[in-house]
């Protein structure tokens, strides 16, 4: 710990204090009640881990295309009709075989809705940051155009779409670990064998550190790009069906609420190896969890526990990054 | 600069070195990779702050804190990676880093350029991008971009790497101008024709240590040699002339065209035959096809027209199978095609591999097999590493190439391409790495090399094609300079 970081911390505390002094909040419980908000009790930690699963997997979706070079910015929209597309299918099929069959057209979909990016990015060099921020307005109106239309629940007065009649169970009660949760650290584990151990992950690596000297060294760069972005769009699918079966049990409009913005900056603060997105991931789960029951408990208004978040980023990111300059240096 | 020591962590890279440069001379800091040239020229530059000693700029002690302060002292550096930014105009890029205030206003800035162009018999088109100069182009606006900043004091750090004969000379000629009008240069090589023809100093650093510092005495007969002694520290032999031992046809290049990036003829017709047992050298000046040649020889590029055989039968298609088949290349541009920087040494080595053995058993790494190999790739011409896992970014730039040239000699390939494999290489590496191709192909490969130098291919290689224009000539056995030189520019 060098004097810079600490004066970045302090910094930060001290520019949080002044903001919520200012505010007439008082500041010492508002601090502690932000750590007991993600921590306090069981109850409140499964809440916390319910919190993390989505970023994770979301996460794990940028994460994935980051490797190979491509800022998927587009996790969001992904994310968004993964879900709607899930929870049709749940809705129409009932139990477990509508939730495996939801589960894989979550992830096909997500994938779909990455495509034309990726093809942009292969065949017209088209930058894919341009592309899915595109691609996230159109699966923004358009799920919203579905679930206030032909898949909107007739019995009900949301935009939404009927509850689905089975979701997926808890693994553990005290604290809860759900489903999600676990997928997420399975992919992730799963997603560090492939990348340090398997050839195709060592390819993937390469295209996004040097695409000409992966060409060079007879990788089809194209084809690595493409599916790296079509992974990363069906793990976003596969995130936002996994919330729908196992916290919301339903889409409704303005589903994603940030999940696939928050988990760039999960898989940005992860770094180069895929296990960082764990403690990552939950960093941002705690401090949303926190952030969210001062708003609750004091009345901070929402855009002061944006701050707060933000601040946190920047020393977690300070952090990191530092590491990362000093090994460059030398 | 006097006594100056400077330690990376516990490397000492320079130990008590000083160098005292004459105004209005052209001073030569010579030695071989990791001597601690580029370090005492950064030192002096104001990129690295010394450990101990001090030096003095115009009888005046100075301590820069950074390159800027060093600039506004009157001296530039035009480093061996050209800092040409090939989005720019010409012009950008000349003021680039001392815009002549907050707004540019064109015209006065066209005018001035066009003056310094002008003192040194440079033409250049200001709004034309920059990403269009050739090689010795980027170099003339390296200069230009000193004259700019009122540079007085010039430190050039191998400016010949890429430069062809002609343009070597040319620059010389240019930096005998500059000379001549009060400035001072100092030019950091390691090719000692140059040195003798056109330097008036010498200073040869060795391990980090000052081992000589004299004048240039041209008429000095085995200068040459001696200072090639000098900076190996013992006495250089000069290889056996090879005999080439003509085996099985393996490479048959016929009406071959190829297609440049602009779609142009870049390659107009190219028929040769490459046989087990021979070092052929392509020579021309850059940009006359050789790029284009390659890169449909890779892979990367398909051909326009003709066929490629490769033993006998039709050459796989994609540079994958190509690399399966036992085909292995140097590329050019070591930062951008020939290794991932940030990745670590055995990682480096398996690029281009990865799918087989040692490396991998097709489908998941053996990172055993990995590391073996890279040792061994590493050990071949003596690459001076930390550890194998460090990244090949920590290694200077003529370790790496070693590096490089070693995997594409590693594991009996058969057909050898080459683009430039003695770039930043010193006189001792550049052998080794000839000797290890001649062994490789004595044992039954074959390998076609490109070099902008035409001694080295002369020393070196069997026989010589010659590329002018996108159209290639053999010139045979011919051993004679000028008449190779002729067919490079197209005058034969």
């Amino acid at each position: 710990m060098n004097w810079r970081l600490t004066f970045l911390i302090v910094g930060c505390l001290a520019a949080i204090w002044a903001l919520l002094s200012i505010g007439g909040f008082p500041v010492a419980t508002v601090f502690k009640d932000m750590v007991f908000g993600s921590f306090g009790n069981v109850k409140i930690f499964s809440k916390t881990l319910r919190e993390v699963a989505p970023l994770l997997i979301a996460g794990t979706a940028v994460f994935v295309g980051l490797r190979a070079g491509l800022f998927n910015i587009g996790v969001e929209g992904q994310y968004t009709v993964g879900a709607l597309a899930c929870a049709a299918v749940a809705v129409w099929i009932p139990g477990p075989v509508g939730i495996v069959l939801g589960t894989i057209c979550g992830m096909i979909v997500g994938a779909l809705w990455a495509f034309p990016a990726a093809w942009i990015k292969a065949y017209r060099n088209g930058h894919e940051v341009i592309t899915t921020i595109m691609l996230n307005n159109i699966a923004t109106f358009a799920t919203t155009a579905l679930v206030a239309g032909p898949l909107k629940d007739p019995a009900s007065d949301n935009t939404s779409t009927a509850s689905i009649p089975m979701m997926l169970p808890s693994l553990t009660k005290k604290p809860e670990i759900t489903i999600a949760l676990m997928v997420g650290v399975t992919l992730v584990t799963l997603l560090w064998y492939w990348i340090k151990r398997t050839v195709a992950g060592y390819e993937l690596e390469a295209v996004g550190a040097n695409p000409s000297a992966a060409e060079m060294a007879g990788i089809a760069v194209r084809r690595v790009t493409i599916s790296a972005m079509l992974a990363s769009g069906a793990i976003a699918g596969l995130a936002g069906a996994l919330q729908v079966l196992v916290v919301e049990g339903r889409f409704y409009k303005d589903f994603a609420q940030g999940y696939g913005f928050d988990s760039l900056g999960v898989a940005l603060l992860a770094g180069g190896n895929p296990l960082g997105l764990i403690p990552s991931a939950f960093a941002f789960g705690a401090i949303k969890k926190g952030a969210s029951f001062i708003t609750v408990e004091h009345g901070v208004p929402k855009g002061m526990t944006l701050i707060i978040l933000g601040f946190s980023i920047v020393v977690f990111a300070a952090m990191r990054y530092r590491k990362q300059a000093m090994r460059v240096s030398q | 600069m006097e006594g100056i020591t400077k330690q990376f962590g516990t490397v000492v890279a320079l130990d008590n070195v000083s160098l005292n440069v004459r105004k209005g001379s052209i001073h030569a800091v010579v030695g071989e990779n990791g001597a601690g040239k580029t370090t005492l020229m950064k030192i002096l530059y104001g990129a690295y702050p010394a450990t101990t000693g001090r030096y003095s700029v115009n009888s005046k002690s100075q301590r820069f804190k950074n390159s800027a302060e060093a600039i506004s002292a009157g001296i530039g550096m035009v480093s061996q990676h050209y800092s040409i930014i090939a989005e720019l105009t010409c012009l950008e890029n000349l003021m680039l880093g001392s815009e002549p205030g907050w707004m540019i206003s064109k015209t006065p800035a066209i005018q001035r350029a066009n003056d310094l162009a002008k003192q040194m018999g440079f033409q250049f088109d200001w709004e034309a991008s920059a990403a269009t100069l050739s090689p010795a182009g980027a170099q003339k606006l390296e200069i230009l971009k000193l004259l700019w900043r009122n540079s007085q004091i010039m430190i050039l750090d191998e400016p010949t790497a890429m430069l062809t004969p002609q343009d070597s000379d040319a620059l010389f000629a240019s930096l005998k101008m500059l000379v001549d009008r009060g400035a001072t240069v100092i030019v950091v090589t390691h090719r000692l024709p140059e040195v003798i023809e056109h330097c008036d100093h010498v200073t040869v650093l060795r391990g980090g240590k000052l081992v000589a510092d004299e004048p240039v005495n041209e008429s000095e007969a085995n200068l040459a040699s001696r200072l090639a002694e000098l900076i190996v520290g013992h006495a250089v032999t000069m290889p056996e002339p090879r005999v080439a031992n003509l085996g099985e046809s393996i490479l048959v290049v016929r009406d071959v065209m190829v297609k440049g990036s602009r779609g142009d003829d870049a390659v107009k017709r190219a028929n040769f035959e490459l046989r087990a047992g021979e070092i052929v050298g392509v020579a021309g000046v850059d940009g006359s096809g050789q790029r284009e040649l390659f890169a449909a020889l890779y892979g990367t590029t398909p051909i326009a027209a003709g066929k490629i055989e490769f033993h006998g039968a039709s050459i796989p298609a994609t540079p994958r199978e190509r690399l399966q088949a036992e085909i292995r290349w140097i590329p050019e541009d070591r930062h951008a095609q020939a290794v991932i920087e940030e990745w670590r040494l055995d990682e480096n080595a398996a690029l281009g591999q990865q799918r087989q053995t040692p490396y991998s058993d097709g489908a998941r790494v053996n990172r055993t097999g990995r590391k073996e190999a890279a040792e061994q790739i590493a050990a071949k011409f003596k690459t001076k590493f930390g550890k194998i896992s460090d990244p090949i970014a920590s290694l200077s730039g003529g370790n790496q190439q070693r590096f490089v040239n070693a995997r594409a000699l590693y594991a009996s390939p058969k057909l050898i391409l080459a683009f430039q494999p003695a770039r930043g290489l010193d006189i001792e590496a550049t052998r080794a790495f000839y000797e290890e191709l001649s062994s490789a192909v004595t044992a039954g490969a074959t390998a076609l090399v490109v070099s902008f130098d035409l001694d080295e291919l002369l020393q070196y290689t069997d026989r010589i094609l010659v590329m002018n224009r996108g159209e290639l000539y053999d010139a045979g056995q011919t051993r004679d300079r000028l008449d190779i030189g002729k067919l490079m520019v197209g005058a034969a």
